[in-house]
């Protein structure tokens, strides 16, 4: 969870392209997932997926986050499976739609979920935000609410660390393998953790007025987002990516 | 009490790792255990505690290898108090702060004892049991934490730098609660500490580390008094240590400011007859 | 210049004052330490320098405090940080950004600080501080020590003219506990800052400061220069604060010679103290 969030340097075209650019392949991605029934043409958006990978230099990182969402994807392919009543039966309470089906939203959630989490992996957060700050016209403030979060995330895991080995310490059992046990244990962490985190948000948003938030403007970023060679063939991708989707039945 | 056999760590993802760490601990001892960040001090109190389960080597508390050993029965044993109290305070009340500890190591069928020794707890600190430790200032956090820490008796106290961020009163409160605790009742207290006049005031031994490894182990006063090894842990000896090493010959062995100024103005009468 | 007048604040509910009739200056170029019990009002008091009380804390505000002439009350919180930059206890809480260099952006960005002069402020203060070597590095990688280095590059590449901070150490070892003092000392020395530290390692204040403030239940006890505050060790460990061993010994060996010793705040004083006694 921690290191999903986590930005990888390197100066992979990925890692120089446009973060607008990025949100828009990323994007592109996603509708073309949605848009299209044919297997092949999910199959194929994988398959690009896990090259974009590959070309960010975080091909091991593609493919851990891959492994990690096929376990998900295993349970909800035999969850439609099951549950699919059309189509003809091809053995025990098994239909062919039924297979095509869950085929289709399991490699749709793969595709969509993939380029999710490697956005963050070659895009600095802050750069995402002022992008959109600077190149969409968001408004500032959730930009902001965006780049807090992601910057507490780390802070929360190494806290919740924290509570954890502190309650360890005093006798509380996590290593139960009863899930409804463990979360049951987990509950009264939730104290303290709030707490710490309300007590953090205020002082949070002082240190951010008394650097003169409110000042802040479209024109404040001091990187300014170009576009390149590389993003006009980004643009091309995500619209053939998209067109595609559409023109193949 | 405490056995370290060759005991290594290493974290999975990096970071500090300690290495080739052996000692015994007998019970009723104070030791600190001495270092600069990074040294491996807190590496070693996880160990002792089995919050960590050494990469080789083994570690034993009263017998008991603490790799082999459950969290319940290790939390009878040994009570671990950390830098932040906030972490483990998790009830709405001081009372039920308590007998959190109690029923997670004890079990809730106890419930009777568990209230028994609540009360004993809240007489002893002066608690309200129905106060919101939320609303307590740091220090008082820390001794409820403290509190429910002490709660089970475990045979080890282990603290990782206890005093953090409290003031010089509720400090001093806390480090006299502990010394009576290891006087009177034999509990065995591992301490890490950054502030060398209290580890000099309360510890009997101390354990220097640096860069994972145990450099130097023995009594608080030798150890404080070897410049050579002081310096090579980067640490800095307490004041009056410094005042009497320099001054030297009889002076030497003074570590208060009262024997130390007795010495001196003894020296001065004697001069001047 | 700092200026607080008459100053007494109430947080909203609170049953007491957390600061009560305050009246102190603060000349400019001062470095002045801050010490007291828990709940003397130490923070309060730093908050109420840079505006932050009573601007973004509720509670009741009686008397005035002027930072170079600007009353706090009847100045916004933006304006004020331009002159004051405060560092927060927490300084987890503070740090906005994921990245070293972003966070030393905020500030400079958001106060309209020309492009040219940007890369120039964000070296010096990188460099001052030393922290170059961390610019592109993640706050979450960074050590205590590190982290609270980078909250003080970000105030000081805004350059303000005082600098107020609440507890720096506190979770620090003494050797970075050491460096961050010695960072205020050069800020303070060589750039005139006026440097203000809350700081329970009475140790560092005396090494490092200038004068020392007591404060307990809100009211300032004790006011003046460090050697001068801790002549009275007894006046100060009644109320609660710590006085450093060397101290006590000069005081305990004028009492046992009868002779008059100077006041020690360190282990050198000290020894030169006592070789003069025994002759």
């Amino acid at each position: 969870m921690n290191g999903l969030f986590q930005y990888v340097p390197g100066n992979s075209p990925l890692h120089r392209m446009n973060p607008v650019t990025k949100i828009l392949l990323t994007l592109s991605v996603c509708i073309a997932a949605f848009l299209t029934d044919n297997l092949f043409v999910l199959l194929f958006l994988l398959v690009f997926d896990l090259m974009i990978g590959v070309a960010a230099g975080a091909a091991r990182k593609a493919f851990s986050i891959f492994k990690g969402l096929f376990k998900v994807s295993l349970f909800l392919f035999v969850l439609q499976v099951l549950f699919i009543r059309r189509g003809n039966r091809l053995f025990w309470i098994v239909t062919d739609e039924g297979l095509l089906t869950a085929a289709a939203v399991v490699l749709r959630l793969l595709v969509v979920c993939l380029p999710l989490a490697l956005i963050l992996t070659v895009t600095q957060v802050s750069d995402i935000a002022n992008a959109m700050v600077q190149v969409l016209h968001v408004p500032y403030a959730y930009a902001f609410t965006l780049t807090t979060a992601i910057r507490f995330i780390p802070q929360f895991m190494e806290e919740m660390g924290g509570i954890m080995e502190s309650q360890t310490a005093r006798g509380v059992e996590f290593d139960s393998k009863n899930v409804f046990k463990k979360l049951g244990m987990l509950f009264p962490l939730c104290a303290p953790l709030l707490i710490s985190s309300v007590r953090r948000t205020g002082a949070t948003a002082t240190a951010a007025e008394v650097r003169g938030f409110n000042l802040r403007t479209r024109e404040s970023g001091y990187k300014r987002y170009g576009f390149g060679l590389v993003d006009l063939a980004a643009v091309l991708i995500s619209a053939a990516l998209i067109v595609g989707a559409v023109l193949i039945p | 009490m405490i056995c370290a056999e060759q005991v290594s760590y290493s974290y999975s993802g990096g970071g500090q790792t300690v290495s080739d760490l052996s000692f015994r601990i007998e019970k009723g001892e104070f030791v600190a255990i001495l270092g600069e960040n990074g040294a491996g001090k807190t590496t070693t109190v996880k160990l002792i505690d089995g919050l960590l389960r050494p990469t080789s080597g083994r570690m034993l508390v009263n017998g008991l290898d603490t790799a082999k050993t459950r969290v319940s029965e290790r939390a009878k044993q040994v009570g671990f108090l950390f830098q932040n109290p906030d972490r483990q305070i998790c009830k709405n009340t001081v009372r039920e702060e308590i007998a959190f500890g109690l029923r997670a190591v004890w079990g809730k069928q106890e419930e009777e004892k568990i209230r028994a020794r609540t009360d004993e707890l809240l007489a002893l600190f002066s608690f309200r049991g129905d106060e919101e430790p939320f609303s307590l200032s740091r220090g008082q956090r820390q001794q409820v934490a403290l509190a429910s820490t002490l709660a089970v008796k475990p045979a080890v106290l282990i603290l990782d730098e206890p005093t953090t961020g409290l003031d010089y009163r509720e400090c001093t409160r806390i480090m006299e609660f502990i010394k009576t605790l290891n006087e009177t009742e034999g509990t065995t207290v591992v301490m890490v500490c950054h502030d060398m006049e209290v580890v000099l005031d309360y510890a009997r031994r101390a354990l220097v580390m640096a860069g994972g490894r145990l450099l130097a182990d023995g009594p608080v006063h030798e150890i404080f008094r070897d410049t050579a090894l002081m310096e090579k842990a980067s640490l800095l000896p307490p004041q009056i240590v410094q005042i009497a090493g320099r001054l030297g010959g009889d002076y030497a062995h003074a570590d208060d400011a009262e024997t130390l100024s007795g010495l001196i103005a003894a020296a001065a009468e004697r001069r001047r007859a | 210049m700092i200026e607080l007048q008459s100053l007494t604040f109430r947080y909203a509910g609170a049953d007491r004052d957390a600061l009560h009739d305050i009246t102190l200056t603060i000349p400019d170029g001062a470095f002045l330490g801050i010490i007291g019990p828990a709940g003397a009002g130490k923070s309060t008091l730093a908050h109420a320098i840079g505006g932050i009380v009573p601007h973004a804390v509720h509670g009741d505000f009686y008397g005035a405090v002027r930072v170079n002439g600007l009353d706090t009350a009847d100045t916004r919180l933006t304006d004020l940080s331009r002159i004051v930059g405060t560092v927060f206890q927490d300084v987890e809480s503070q740090i906005i950004s994921s990245v070293v260099e972003d966070e030393l952006l905020y500030g400079l960005e958001n106060f309209g600080v020309p492009r040219e002069e940007i890369e120039e402020r964000m070296t010096f203060a990188l460099e001052e501080v030393g922290i170059a070597a961390l610019r592109n590095r993640t706050i979450a990688s960074l050590s205590g020590g590190q982290r609270q280095k980078v909250a003080i590059a970000s105030l000081v590449a805004l350059r303000p003219k005082i600098l107020v901070l609440d507890e720096p150490t506190g979770e620090l070892d003494p050797s970075s506990s050491r460096q961050i003092f010695s960072l205020l000392r050069t800020l303070n020395r060589e750039y005139g800052m006026t440097v203000v530290v809350v700081e329970q390692k009475i140790m560092l204040l005396c090494e490092f400061a200038e004068r020392l403030a007591v404060l307990n239940e809100g009211r300032i006890e004790r006011l003046g220069e460090v050697r001068e505050v801790l002549g009275d060790i007894a006046g100060l460990e009644a109320i609660g604060v710590n006085c450093p061993r060397s101290a006590r010994f000069s005081s305990l060996l004028g009492e046992k010679t009868g002779q008059p010793v100077p006041v020690c705040v360190n282990a050198d004083e000290a020894v030169e103290a006592a070789r003069r006694v025994i002759g």
